[in-house]
């Protein structure tokens, strides 16, 4: 009995404690923000971010724009994915197409991401179209990466079994190659979806035609509206949680099969 | 180069019974030319074919004379100079911050229990997500490209830090008590050398995420600096000096990913005669 006490006081204190210094952080915030003139206007209220926020909401600005962004991400996301997977597997399948690959794959992949717009606006105008083609990159990357290296560190004894079997080339692709570079292949989509989220709001910072979270977020900047801007910085984070958490949460239960070894 | 190549040729067709191995090696070494070679010559034949303007298909030597004239009158200097003292400045902040913070996250339990919420929570937002409200607060001068910086470097190298000393082994501490060490001398002889695997590798992705994020900061606004240099590029149509730029970042990005990879094996090479754990 008593321990049962002691066990609820330490999960009741581990709880407090880390409860505690957000709500003194929003305790600052909310008094910093009741000192007037230009502290009001950086500590936006939080019954202002509230309204605002609500508002957004209500008016269906903010559910639209989100669902623009999540429709770009998840294309490019789709269209990088599956690109990323053929050259990932070509590359793992073939020593030729390795060594014709890997330098221009390597050629890319030190620049920033971001840095593609500036090309990507020329070649492809400031619109939807853009911000797909840069999303897609983003993708890409860790997809080919990933894909690779799972497909190549399948075990030999798996591989030597499979030849023992007299398994074709497809039949040891499709039975002992692929299963055993899921895990990492999932790794790698784990990360395209980061990246990928990381990229359209990127895109649409710099793209603002058209809509997107980014988007109202840089109209926000430029109307010096801190309380939307604050809301979307907070509705960007808790998306990229969530859609996060989800994959993990899918990944594991794709993966359930490798727990019975 | 070439020669190198014809004297393997010649030994490997002579002996292509007994080797296979440098046949295939050397088909492999032809392939890997054969790729970025074969893209600038589709570069060239797209260019010099006339069914692009030269503002879509920029000519190759159109890039490589844009390279010389920025190197001419210095003006790739300037830019260079003011991306990397902001890149410097930036990272060095959030390094050593990110150092502090990762230690007191790792070595007090409550410090651990009271601040992860807020890390975990500031960590999910992008670091470009930032990049309008620090605008709003501190305007569009350096302050808020340092901070942008900072930011970007800050959380790779904490959450390497936690992990690095957490991961240090119980049976190595406990060694250091009975031998009496002092907190300074378990931290210099057993904390750091057994976190430091992980600490540079959080060094490697930290500096990667903060010049991936100058860049982008850079083509908000700013007056030098290469994401600067890219945006004037694109807004005057000189498709050239965008390719520059692109090629630019890539380059530093390469050399700085490769140099401390470089550091971590050298700094970690004795790991491999030790006897494991």
């Amino acid at each position: 009995m008593s321990t049962l006490v002691t066990a609820v006081t330490q999960r009741l204190g581990q709880l407090g404690r880390a409860w505690v210094v957000p709500l003194l952080l929003l305790a600052a915030w909310q008094w910093m923000s009741s000192r007037g003139g230009a502290h009001g206007y950086v500590f936006v209220p939080l019954q202002t971010l509230g309204a605002t926020l609500a508002s957004l909401v209500a008016s269906g600005e903010l559910p639209q724009h989100l669902l623009a962004s999540l429709t770009v991400v998840l294309k490019g996301l789709a269209i990088g994915g599956v690109s990323g997977v053929i050259i990932g597997a070509l590359m793992a399948g073939s020593h030729s197409a390795e060594a014709l690959i890997s330098p221009l794959f390597n050629a890319w992949r030190p620049v920033p991401t971001l840095g593609f717009i500036p090309l990507i606006a020329l070649w492809f105008g400031n619109g939807d179209l853009a911000k797909l083609v840069l999303v897609s990159l983003a993708a890409a990357e860790p997809m080919i990466l990933n894909t690779f290296q799972g497909l190549r560190s399948t075990e030999q004894r798996l591989i030597e079994s499979a030849e023992v079997l007299t398994f074709n080339r497809w039949q040891l692709f499709v039975h002992v190659q692929l299963p055993s570079a899921l895990p990492s292949m999932l790794t790698g989509l784990q990360h395209a979806l980061g990246f990928a989220w990381i990229a359209g709001i990127g895109a649409e910072l710099l793209f603002t035609i058209g809509p997107g979270l980014g988007g109202i977020m840089e109209r926000a900047q430029m109307a010096a509206r801190m309380d939307v801007v604050i809301v979307c910085v907070f509705c960007i984070g808790l998306v990229g949680l969530l859609i996060n958490t989800l994959f993990r949460r899918m990944g594991s239960w794709l993966l359930r099969w490798r727990d019975a070894r | 180069m070439s020669v190198t190549e014809a004297t393997a040729g010649t030994r490997a067709k002579a002996g292509a019974e007994t080797s296979r191995f440098t046949a295939r090696q050397l088909r492999y070494r032809l392939l890997a030319i054969a790729g970025p070679v074969g893209v600038v010559l589709a570069w060239f034949a797209l260019a010099h074919s006339g069914r692009f303007s030269p503002l879509i298909v920029v000519p190759p030597q159109d890039v490589g004379r844009a390279v010389l004239e920025l190197i001419g009158t210095g003006e790739l200097w300037t830019h260079l100079g003011q991306s990397f003292h902001r890149l410097l400045s930036g990272f060095a902040a959030g390094a050593l911050l990110a150092l502090v913070w990762g230690t007191l996250m790792a070595v007090s339990r409550t410090v651990e229990q009271a601040f992860s919420p807020l890390f975990n929570a500031v960590r999910q937002v992008p670091s470009i997500a930032f990049i309008p409200l620090l605008i709003l607060v501190f305007g569009i001068g350096e302050t808020f490209k340092v901070l942008i910086v900072a930011k970007a470097a800050f959380f790779p190298i904490a959450l390497a830090t936690y992990d690095g000393i957490r991961q240090v082994s119980k049976g190595h501490l406990e060694v250091a008590r009975l031998y009496r060490c002092s907190p300074w001398q378990r931290l210099r002889h057993v904390i750091v050398p057994a976190a430091s695997s992980s600490l540079l590798t959080g060094l490697r992705l930290g500096l990667s995420r903060a010049w991936g994020v100058l860049v982008a900061a850079e083509l908000f606004a700013a007056d030098f600096g290469v994401g600067q240099m890219m945006e004037a590029g694109r807004q005057m149509f000189r498709l050239d000096i965008v390719f520059v730029g692109v090629l630019i970042t890539g380059i530093i990005g390469f050399t700085f990913d490769r140099g401390l990879q470089r550091l971590e094996q050298r700094l970690t090479r004795w790991r491999g005669t030790a006897v494991t754990a």
